[in-house]
């Protein structure tokens, strides 16, 4: 799962996925398949496996989590607040398993309803380095890329055709 | 800088140009044919960012011989002969496997990104500037290459075999990377461009080693008889024919 920031002041947000064998092929994936040409000052990947979501309908029909000792480690949390947003970051909670992450999510953010929440532990995500975002993002950005309203072939055939009319 | 270094100048960039648009055209014809659609989707970009390139140093070298940097360029892509690229042969070769094409593309971002630094310092500023802005994005390219090195070399036996031969039939046209560009020896003298054969020296040490712990099996063979950028393979008029088709069906249309 590809996860990408925007501006500095903007939420890392959730934007696709890749197919790739492992992290550093999914980074570089990443930035090939959804960074070229919009803005972006970081990127994340993030196993597909390592995600997990529970819907609104899901919570709903949950067990209480499992709240025994476990060692408890960082989650990211993301939200999806309508079908057409993109899940995008929350914040951060301490849990001992990915649905200790949600409750503790629910409990965090309670002024947050959002329809899917998504948790991931923070070690299993690959950030760019911060060294390698000049290559990686700088080249969008000085680019010009031609709207297609300018290329005038549309009105020059159209002119070609009038002109053919009156001929 | 006097009228004679400027045309050598010139003759220079348009052969650095000549590489990028022919390596980037070799790319662009895997649009569509990639073994996966994410690299399917990263050599589309690394065709654009080569061929974007080629244009920057076009522009240089029509600004230097006095001529219109909105239209020379094209000019020199689609109205040459293929005998006037100055392009070295390893990038005209046809694009072959992917193994190939990876390992080709490994091969020169290498090299690119030592003359890419050198001539981020060069004393002609407005070379530099474009330089180093170029390097931005080729050690983009140069990371990606690198990625996929290893993992073929050290990956199935297939892919083991695949990249050592493409190996062994790129490793004579990349001693082409030695040779000196046209007008190399004075401009080199004056600070305005590096040695190629000094950055050959480092090229062949650095990428010799990562090739051999990608599992390949380098074999110091002699070079080709002929580096020189006047003498081309049977593969480029095709190439050059392909290119400039469309241009030359109406070469005063309009784009």
């Amino acid at each position: 799962m590809v996860f990408q920031q925007e501006g500095p002041d903007q939420p890392v947000v959730h934007n696709g996925t890749v197919h790739a064998p492992d992290a550093e092929l999914a980074m570089l994936n990443a930035r090939d398949v959804f960074v070229r040409r919009p803005e972006a000052v970081a990127l994340w990947v993030v196993p597909a496996d390592a995600i997990f979501t529970q819907t609104q309908e899901e919570l709903a029909k949950a067990e209480p989590a499992d709240q025994a000792a476990s060692e408890l480690s960082d989650y990211y949390v993301f939200a999806k607040f309508s079908q057409q947003a993109q899940c995008r970051q929350v914040g951060q909670v301490q849990a001992g398993s990915p649905q200790a992450a949600v409750q503790a999510a629910i409990a965090t953010f309670a002024d947050k309803q959002p329809l899917w929440w998504w948790v991931f532990p923070a070690s299993a995500v690959l950030k760019n380095e911060s060294s390698e975002a000049e290559p990686m993002f700088s080249a969008a950005r000085y680019k010009t890329y031609k709207d297609q309203a300018e290329y005038p072939v549309v009105t020059m055939m159209r002119a070609l055709r009038d002109k053919g009319r009156l001929d | 800088m006097e009228r004679a270094r400027q045309y050598a100048l010139s003759g220079y960039l348009i052969a650095l140009a000549d590489d990028e648009l022919i390596l980037g055209h070799r790319d662009s014809e895997w649009t569509g044919h990639a073994p996966i659609l994410e690299e399917d989707i990263a050599f589309a970009n690394l065709a654009l960012d080569e061929i974007g390139h080629a244009k920057l140093w076009y522009e240089l070298g029509a600004d230097l011989l006095g001529q219109d940097k909105t239209t020379y360029p094209d000019r020199l892509v689609y109205f040459r002969e293929p005998a006037q690229f100055r392009n070295m042969q390893l990038v005209e070769l046809p694009k072959g496997d992917w193994a190939f094409s990876t390992l080709r593309q490994y091969l020169f971002d290498a090299f690119e990104a030592l003359r890419l630094e050198a001539l981020s310092q060069s004393s002609y500023t407005p070379l530099a500037e474009i330089a180093a802005r170029i390097r931005t994005e080729e050690l983009y390219h140069l990371r990606h290459s690198q990625a996929w090195v290893p993992r073929l070399g050290l990956g199935t036996e297939e892919s083991h075999a695949r990249m050592q031969a493409a190996l062994d039939a790129l490793w004579p046209y990349a001693q082409g990377l030695a040779a000196p560009l046209p007008g190399e020896q004075d401009l080199h003298a004056a600070g305005i461009v590096p040695s190629s054969a000094a950055l050959f020296e480092r090229w062949s040490g650095e990428v010799s080693q990562f090739l051999v712990e990608a599992g390949l099996q380098v074999e110091l063979r002699s070079p080709l008889a002929d580096m020189h950028r006047s003498s081309h393979s049977e593969h480029l008029p095709a190439l050059i024919h392909d290119l400039q088709s469309v241009a030359r069906l109406d070469p005063e249309a309009i784009w």
